[in-house]
């Protein structure tokens, strides 16, 4: 079962002179791990952003578990959660109380003023997340004291509270240290394992994306590629050098830009 | 982790726009430079301004001005502080915690209604600060008086916020929003009678004046601390129930468009 859809979608800022997402068109299967790659400015933040219904879409049409993100956007946003490439954290609270806020406005449990008047349920949940990503003792110091690596374990709590059907990762990983985002992957593999979550991730990272079920690369607003990694590293002319290595999905990543480049200064 | 049920709309509406008036105050409380701020502002305004505004304008007028002025600069506190307040979501904007609440499955009229109302927190430290000042300057209000007020200021700063979001709606940074504020509340502060009588007022003047939430959101207050004096017709314009009708629909209007326009410059960039 498709839990998103995309056909032909295409997005044009206002006074752009070209689109941004120029006729895209994918879907992604039920639990799927999917990863959605591209160099910097390919279309990926504006793809995922018409997904979560935070921007309008040109023209094309986009479905989320069946519902179109123009027509029903609220109904869209309670299927989804994301952790975004800029972080959405309120800086003058702290990191449980950046939870409690988030807990609230997806209604999983009424707001009340301490986190020691919450309900059992809500304390365990958290502190059981906070255990598993590591912030347990930063949990209730303000934000602005926290490092990067800190607020984006926060994000990723606060994504998961509320067990979405499809999670939008976008490049999660960015300023993680390499402990911190084994740690991130076990742990959102674990999720998906247990609910059947649905990845979309995007990353500049390749080697994250080496186990997703489908990669689709975007480059300059188009899709390049769309299919399983092991697809994408058969496509490419790859001469790996010492031979007994096999090509990674970043050597056919890389080689699939160049492709496209070349294709489109011929063009 | 648990799997979580999904819960009712109205809840989750009901509970982001409790979650937001708290986290208003939240952020208050963790800011005490803004707390003073809120206090300091009445005696700029009711001290400086009032006191000599009271010194200078208070004969011939038939009535205690102290008392009027009193009444303007608490109703006039209101509407300025709930508009900084509401201002801020330029802030959560350019911070990109607006994102959080965006992409939440909630209606934006509660995001914005709980903007209001959480700007309401500082709104009433800044009349109680005006209360306070007027005391120092042998100007009082009675305790039934006073809580009068208090029971209006829900409505007082809906209107001032639905007002507010007409502007700050369409605006993306802080510089541009301060402007805005300034736009939104001095007019007001001249024009609605808050601190100059306006029943004489015609032409475009008083044109202005009735367009303006605040001529209402005071008037009304006037109406109920006046009732039963011989004041009450040389200071009270209209009806209350025409007071309470006019701000209550100048509130939806200005909600609605307000908040469509918000929503609007968030999605279509």
């Amino acid at each position: 079962m498709k839990v998103i859809e995309v056909n032909n979608l295409v997005k044009q800022y206002n006074g752009a002179k070209s689109p941004s997402v120029d006729g895209v068109s994918f879907s992604v299967e039920q639990g799927e791990f999917f990863a959605f790659l591209g160099p910097n400015g390919a279309g990926k933040t504006t793809t995922i952003s018409i997904l979560t219904t935070t921007l309008s879409k040109t023209s094309g049409e986009v479905t989320i578990a069946g519902l179109d993100v123009a027509k029903d956007a609220r109904r869209v946003r309670e299927h989804i959660g994301i952790i975004s490439q800029k972080p959405s954290l309120d800086k003058s609270l702290t990191a449980e109380e950046n939870i409690r806020f988030h807990a609230a406005l997806y209604g999983l449990y009424g707001y009340r003023p301490s986190f020691k008047l919450m309900p059992k349920a809500y304390k365990e949940q958290v502190t059981q997340l906070a255990e598993i990503v590591g912030i347990s003792d930063a949990l209730f110091k303000p934000i602005k004291k926290q490092s990067g690596g800190m607020q984006r374990k926060l994000e990723i709590i606060r994504s998961l509270i509320h067990t979405p059907e499809v999670l939008f990762l976008d490049e999660p990983t960015q300023g993680l240290d390499a402990v911190s985002r084994r740690m991130l992957w076990d742990y959102i593999n674990t999720v998906r394992k247990t609910y059947g979550t649905t990845i979309f991730l995007t990353t500049h990272y390749i080697d994250e994306a080496e186990n997703v079920d489908k990669v689709c690369l975007i480059n300059h607003g188009k899709i390049a590629f769309n299919g399983s990694p092991e697809e994408m590293k058969r496509q490419i002319a790859f001469d790996p050098t010492p031979r007994v290595c096999l090509p990674s999905l970043e050597d056919a990543y890389i080689e699939f830009l160049q492709l496209d480049k070349t294709t489109m200064e011929v063009a | 982790m648990e799997m979580t049920r999904r819960p009712s709309r109205f809840f989750r509406e009901v509970s982001t726009i409790w979650a937001i008036i708290c986290r208003e105050i939240s952020v208050a409380f963790k800011s005490p430079s803004t707390l003073a701020m809120s206090l300091v502002m009445p005696i700029v305004m009711m001290g400086m301004v009032g006191g000599n505004l009271t010194q200078n304008m208070a004969g011939g007028l038939g009535f205690d001005f102290g008392l009027f002025m009193l009444i303007g600069m608490m109703v006039n506190m209101l509407f300025m502080a709930t508009s900084q307040g509401v201002a801020t979501l330029v802030d959560d904007h350019e911070d990109n915690f607006s994102e959080e609440m965006l992409i939440a499955p909630v209606s934006r009229y509660s995001i914005v209604v709980g903007k209001i109302l959480g700007s309401m927190f500082s709104a009433v430290v800044t009349m109680l600060g005006t209360l306070i000042v007027g005391a120092f300057m042998g100007i009082t209000l009675s305790v039934p008086q006073f809580l009068a007020i208090l029971a209006l200021s829900p409505l007082i700063c809906l209107s001032a916020g639905a007002l507010a979001m007409l502007f700050i709606g369409l605006i993306k940074n802080r510089k541009a929003a301060n402007i805005a504020v300034m736009l939104i509340t001095m007019p007001q502060m001249f024009l609605s009678g808050a601190i100059i009588p306006i029943t004489s007022s015609s032409g475009i003047l008083m044109v202005i004046s009735r367009i303006l939430p605040m001529t209402y959101s005071l008037d009304l207050v006037r109406s109920v601390i006046y009732a039963g004096t011989a004041e009450y017709s040389s200071i009270v314009m209209f009806n209350p129930a025409v007071s309470v009708a006019a701000t209550v629909a100048i509130t939806v209007v200005f909600l609605l468009a307000g908040t469509f326009f918000y929503a609007r410059s968030e999605k279509n960039r």
